[in-house]
Parts: C-alpha cells; sequence; structure tokens
C-alpha cells in the first residue's frame, strides 16, 4: 500500500489538490459561477504559462534561473503595445538596428583577418579594450539626442482605432548620419564578436553569403527608413486584427532577441559558475526594467485596446455567434465572459501543443529532453549543445514576450508587470517540477486556479458544507494561496509534481 | 615506438586540471590502429578524465592530442566527437526519458546513419531490437551498457572511447559485453578504460597504466600478463 502511494504519489498529489479546490467549492456554487472562475483561472494561468514554460526549459537544459525572464514579458509588452499603435517607433528605429546587424555580420570576416595578428595574450586583451572602447564611443555619438521619448508619445483614441502621435521624428538627413553612425560602429562589435580560434576549424559562412544577407539587412533598414511616412499612414488604415497579428509577431520577436543577447552576452561566458549567473540575471531584471522604462516611459498606459475581433460592444449568445459577431463578451452558462480572455486560453492551449509537439516528435526536441538529463553526452555525441542552448534561450524569451503581448490588453502595459507574473511562474515551475515542461502547464493550472477560487473566496465567501456558515477570506489569503500550495507540494514531493531533478 | 602501424591517436603528455586539482600530469597514449588498447591503473589514477580530456569535455592545459595525424587539442567536445569519435562513458548515460530507438537516432550525425547501421547494431546485441520501444530509463544495467554501446555504433565512428564496460554488470552479462566488444574490434579502433584485469587482459592487444595522473608503463598485453612484478606494483591486489 505505501509503495502504491509512492509509486503514484505524482497522480495522487494532482487529485488531491483537485479535489480540495472542487469539493471546497463547487458543491455550494451554481455551475455558472464556477465555470466562469474556471475559465478566469485558466486566463490567468496561460498567462503564467508562457512565463513558466521557458523559465522551466531555460532552467531544465542550462541549470540557468533566469530572474531577468519577467523583463522579456515587459519588453514583449512595450514592443506589441508599440507595434499596434505607433509603427512610427519602428519606422524610426528598426533601419538602426538591421543597420547595426548588417555591419555586425560584415565585420566579423574582417575580425578573422584581424586577430591572427593579434599573437599575445596581452595584445588581445589590448585589443578588446580597444574595440570595447571604440564601439561604445561611435555608438554613443551615433545615439546621442535620439528623440526616443517623443517618438514613443502617442494617444490612444478609439477601441483599436486611429492614433496621434507626437510629431518627433528627425529629419532624413539627421537619420542618415546615424545610420552611418552605427555601422561604423558595428565594425568593432564585429571583430570583438568574430571567433579566435584556429581558422581552419571554425567554420563561418562564405563571405558572398554574408554579404548578401547583411547587404539585404542594411537595404531594409534604409527602405523602411526611406518609407516612414507611407509606410506609418499604410500601418494605421490596417485592419486592427492584422496589426494585432503583427503586434504578437513583433513581440515575440524582440523577446526571442532579447533572449539571445542575454544568453549571449550574460549567461555563456559563465557556464558552470551559476551564482554569477544568478546574480547577473538578477542585475538585469532591475536593470532591464529601468532600461525599458528610459525607452518607453515610466507612466501606466491605459490597456491596450482588445483587436476588433473581440472589440464589438455586445454580447454573444454562443460561441458559435462570436464567429460573426465579435462581440467583447460571450454568453456562458447565462453569464457574460470576456472573449478577449478566452483567447488568452486559447494561444495558452495552441503554444503549449505546439511546443510539446517540437519536444516529443522533432529532432531539436529530442535532443532538448536528452540535454536537460545530460548536456555532457550530447556534447559527447557530436552535436552543438551551446547552440541549442541559445535556441532554448530564444524560444523562452520569445514565448514570455508573447504573454506579454496577449496580457497587454488584459492587464495594460505598466513597467512593473512583469514582476508578478515571474513571481508566479516560478512557483508555478517549482510546484510543477524544474526542468519538465508538462510540470510547467500542469503548476500554471493549479497556481490560476487557486488565483481564481481564491478571489471569489475573498468576494462572495464559501458555504461550508454541512453547516450554515458563509466564510470569507481576507486577500492576503487569495495572496497566499500559492504559495501555500508550493509548500504543500514540496512537503509530499520535494522535486515537484513532475520534477526529475533533485 | 617505430611508427610501423598508423596510430589513429597519440596522446603526448597532457596536462589537465579540474578546478584546482591537478589530474593528469603527464599521460602519453598510443593507439594503434586496429587495436584496443586498455588504460590500466587503480582507482582515481586519471583513467577517466584521460578519456574525457582526449573528447574534450575537460579539456587538457598542455600537451597534444592528435587524432589520424591532425591535432584535436583545445577544440569543443562536440567538434571532436563529429571527427569520429564514440564516447560510452562510465554509468552508459543513456538519456533516461528518450525511448532506446531516440537514444541511437539522437546519435546521428547525417540522416540515415542509424538505417545504415541498424543490421549491424541489432546483429550485436539481439535484445536491443525487441526493447526498441521503452523508454532507456527503464532499462536493466546490462542492456543500458548495450545501448551506451551501441549509441555509439551508429555515426561511422573511427575510434571508441569506452570507459568500464563491466561495472556493475552480472558475469553473464559480462561475458556477453566481452563478445561484443571483441566483435567490434574488427570494424573500429577501441581505447577502453577496464578495472576487471581478467576481462582487459583477454580483450587488449596493448595497454598503457596510469599511476597518480602519469603513464608510467606501455606495450603489449601479452607481455604484460607475464609480468607478474608490474601487475603486483601498479594494479595491486586487483589482479
Amino acid at each position: 500500500m505505501t509503495s502504491f502511494i509512492r509509486r503514484n504519489r505524482t497522480l495522487l498529489l494532482i487529485i488531491a489538490i483537485v479535489i480540495v479546490i472542487f469539493g471546497g467549492t463547487i458543491r455550494t456554487m451554481e455551475p455558472k459561477v464556477w465555470v466562469s472562475i474556471m475559465l478566469s483561472g485558466l486566463t490567468l494561468a496561460s498567462l503564467y504559462f508562457l512565463v513558466a514554460s521557458g523559465l522551466s526549459l531555460i532552467f531544465g537544459l542550462m541549470d540557468v534561473l533566469n530572474f531577468a525572464h519577467g523583463v522579456l514579458f515587459v519588453l514583449g509588452a512595450y514592443v506589441g503595445l508599440s507595434t499596434f499603435l505607433n509603427p512610427r517607433l519602428f519606422f524610426n528605429t528598426l533601419p538602426v538596428f538591421f543597420m547595426l546587424i548588417a555591419a555586425v555580420m560584415m565585420a566579423q570576416h574582417l575580425g578573422r583577418a584581424f586577430w591572427p595578428h593579434v599573437n599575445s595574450k596581452r595584445r588581445q586583451h589590448l585589443a578588446n579594450i580597444v574595440l570595447l572602447l571604440a564601439a561604445g564611443s561611435i555608438l554613443y555619438l551615433a545615439l546621442r539626442g535620439f528623440p526616443i521619448r517623443a517618438l514613443n508619445a502617442f494617444n490612444i483614441t478609439a477601441v483599436g482605432g486611429a492614433v496621434t502621435t507626437a510629431n518627433a521624428q528627425e529629419p532624413m538627413a539627421m537619420m542618415f548620419r546615424r545610420l552611418l553612425l552605427v555601422a561604423l560602429a558595428g565594425v568593432p562589435i564585429g571583430i570583438l564578436l568574430s571567433p579566435r580560434e584556429r581558422q581552419e576549424e571554425v567554420p563561418l559562412r562564405p563571405i558572398w553569403q554574408t554579404a548578401l544577407i547583411s547587404g539585404s539587412a542594411a537595404v531594409i533598414g534604409i527602405v523602411l527608413l526611406l518609407v516612414r511616412d507611407t509606410g506609418e499612414i499604410w500601418m494605421l488604415a490596417l485592419s486592427p486584427d492584422f496589426r494585432f497579428l503583427l503586434a504578437i509577431i513583433m513581440g515575440t520577436i524582440a523577446g526571442a532577441l532579447g533572449g539571445v543577447a542575454i544568453e549571449t552576452g550574460l549567461i555563456r561566458p559563465f557556464y558552470g559558475n551559476p551564482v554569477t549567473q544568478l546574480v547577473l540575471t538578477l542585475g538585469l531584471s532591475i536593470a532591464g526594467i529601468d532600461l525599458i522604462e528610459a525607452v518607453f516611459g515610466e507612466e501606466a498606459n491605459p490597456p491596450m485596446p482588445p483587436p476588433t475581433l473581440f472589440g464589438q460592444s455586445c454580447r454573444s449568445d454562443t460561441f458559435i455567434n462570436w464567429f460573426s459577431e465579435h462581440c467583447q463578451s460571450v454568453d456562458v452558462l447565462g453569464r457574460a465572459f470576456p472573449t478577449y480572455r478566452l483567447f488568452i486560453i486559447v494561444v495558452g492551449v495552441v503554444v503549449f501543443a505546439a511546443v510539446g509537439l517540437m519536444l516529443r516528435r522533432t529532432r531539436l526536441g529530442m535532443i532538448i529532453r536528452a540535454g536537460v538529463q545530460d548536456s555532457e553526452m550530447v556534447q559527447a555525441l557530436g552535436i552543438n549543445v551551446r547552440r541549442i542552448f541559445t535556441l532554448v534561450f530564444a524560444l523562452g524569451s520569445g514565448l514570455a514576450a508573447m504573454g506579454g503581448v496577449i496580457a497587454a490588453p488584459y492587464l495594460g502595459v505598466f513597467p512593473g508587470m512583469g514582476a508578478i507574473f515571474q513571481l508566479q511562474a516560478f512557483i508555478a515551475v517549482v510546484i510543477g517540477g524544474m526542468g519538465s515542461f508538462i510540470g510547467a502547464a500542469v503548476g500554471t493550472i493549479i497556481l490560476g486556479m487557486a488565483r481564481a477560487f481564491g478571489d471569489h473566496f475573498v468576494a462572495a465567501g464559501i458555504h461550508l458544507p454541512f453547516l450554515d456558515a458563509v466564510v470569507k477570506g481576507s486577500p492576503a489569503i487569495a495572496r497566499a494561496s500559492t504559495v501555500l500550495i508550493m509548500a504543500l507540494v514540496l512537503l509530499i514531493k520535494p522535486s515537484g509534481i513532475f520534477g526529475k531533478k533533485e | 615506438m617505430a611508427p610501423s602501424q598508423k596510430n589513429v591517436l597519440e596522446v603526448r603528455n597532457i596536462q589537465t586540471f579540474i578546478g584546482q586539482f591537478h589530474i593528469l600530469d603527464g599521460v602519453s597514449v598510443e593507439v594503434p590502429d586496429g587495436s584496443i588498447t586498455v588504460l590500466l591503473g587503480r582507482n582515481g589514477a586519471g583513467k577517466t578524465t584521460t578519456l574525457k580530456s582526449i573528447l574534450g569535455l575537460t579539456p587538457p592545459r598542455s600537451g597534444a592530442i592528435v587524432f589520424n595525424g591532425k591535432e584535436i587539442q583545445g577544440e569543443p567536445a562536440f567538434r571532436t566527437a563529429a571527427k569520429g569519435i564514440g564516447y560510452v562513458p562510465e554509468h552508459r548515460a543513456i538519456f533516461r526519458d528518450l525511448s532506446v530507438a531516440e537514444n541511437l537516432r539522437i546519435a546521428e550525425r547525417k540522416s540515415g546513419d542509424l538505417a545504415r547501421r541498424e543490421e549491424f547494431i541489432f546483429g550485436l546485441f539481439p535484445d536491443l531490437k525487441r526493447l526498441i520501444k521503452l523508454p532507456g530509463g527503464n532499462l536493466s544495467g546490462g542492456q543500458q551498457q548495450m545501448l551506451a554501446v551501441a549509441r555509439a555504433l551508429v555515426p561511422d565512428n573511427q575510434l571508441l572511447l569506452i570507459d568500464e564496460p563491466s561495472e556493475g554488470l552480472a558475469p553473464v552479462v559480462i561475458e556477453q559485453m566481452m563478445e561484443a566488444i571483441s566483435r567490434l574490434s574488427a570494424h573500429t579502433t577501441i581505447l577502453l578504460v577496464e578495472q576487471n584485469f581478467i576481462m582487459a587482459s583477454r580483450l587488449a592487444d596493448r595497454y598503457t597504466i596510469i599511476e597518480t595522473g602519469r603513464s608510467v608503463k606501455s606495450g603489449m598485453m601479452a607481455d604484460l600478463i607475464d609480468d607478474e612484478a608490474s601487475i603486483q606494483r601498479y594494479l595491486g591486489a586487483a589482479a
């Protein structure tokens, strides 16, 4: 009997939690009430999941606790909001990024010719410092006085409709000067980043391929800048639904790129030194939010209007009707429930299915699952694990940022929005089991439910079974419930419900 | 020392540190083409670290490692492995959550590697065929060891580094393992770490003895078997 319990404690634990949550609440509740509470719980769970899945994958594969994950969530939200409402920002900033990337890529080839001439360790050191200083100072010159705050000023006028932006574009000539300087700054950065090991062993793309790729990046950047006025009008005339899709894509890409930057810049030099990594990501979690405030402003934005697909002020009777009416709420057993929140749930489910399939069915997924257990052995099979690390970091960061974008219409956009999600995601990952993808999903569902039912418990109270009493909780209980669940789970199974790592 | 026979691998005087600890202090090993060479020595002498240093998992600080006439010291492990070195680590390192089939498929370097080698692998380890769908974690110790060797056979490897294949196995299974390894040596060169002297002496053509991080003696296995004094001195009562 005891061995049965021990062997199946994962399952028993889930059943126990479900029984407690449901048993304590459902029997005295009308179905329409608990169904809508459950949907609210799933909405939260879906957002938690988008943050937690990446955290869990990153921890599982690299043993890195990324405290900066919440920053990526916020970054996603801001990039999404700007794409949705203020394309002007992108037409004025993207060319700069494209130019920088193009120059860095080209300069890597220069680096291959440069480093062999720097043979002593001391000279390499000196070269590093000189290049860093050069890159920094040219970049400073390039970006000094860039009117980023003004470009960010915009007002939301109508639900998903047109917006006014402050007229803060710099003249074209000034922008081209900046582009030139940025390209110049890319040269020392590219040399810094180019491989210094033995030449013949490090395969780099043939130079014509690099020229083609970076050349087209530069051209795209310049074209974006040249068409910025018509482009903006064209973007704003697009259907808000399409712009929202664009916002999700841009936000996710920005998050993924941010993840790559964090992994290559802060994490990679310190594998095998987890404390340093921890402190660095912790530091970034503070500095990153400051940086976002510096670029996007620190005041909270009003909630981003949901796309018109979920924005008509009406109430559909059934889900089927919603497809033709696009109402903002839908009738669930006689209670109105916002359709946008259902959309959030759907996104969570789709991401869960897609990443789950990727992990189960593709070679990349197989390598990730193997790496979670023993990345050294994966390396010994001839697989470049470091590249997989970067990829998974990008994936996890992209998902967190996507969570930020889709949370924007639901929560509003403000610099502190990531902190609570990061904390809850951490708790969910601990509950579900560090490094387990399924665990992250189950953990977030438990947390979302606990939060939603907890809030109801605070607002409406619970009829105690067999008694005539109504017990109301304090808001503190609802907040503490997640931590209580975590403590309970860890007491029974210290590695989390699906955890394998100790 | 005369290079009459081509060496697939030459390790020359490597020094390896792990953190502050000086683990290898001058290890040299030669592995001639087609041979089975065994690393002998007491526990903690540095045999496993030698294998890991060759692969680049614990890169040596100095010395040279030449594989197929090319210097590979300082390369990241994945690149070294991709040049044609298979690794069967101590404790097998089977991926527990992956099925047996996936454990084999992950070792492919080109698509189709497994299909090409399937017959050979299942000929060597018929048991694996019927376990193919099971998670690696459900296999017995002996089955895991077979899977670990099979995994190293999937791509075209010219050299196998096999670490203690008999460790923790039942005598019957050890017998099977020896049989498999000796059949393998017809196809590939093997550098073996083995504590079990009887197994080592029956399998290996050449030996190198490592003592406290230094290679102290090497030569033909046939000569060592008669050299009671050396066996006693370097390997202790274990022989």
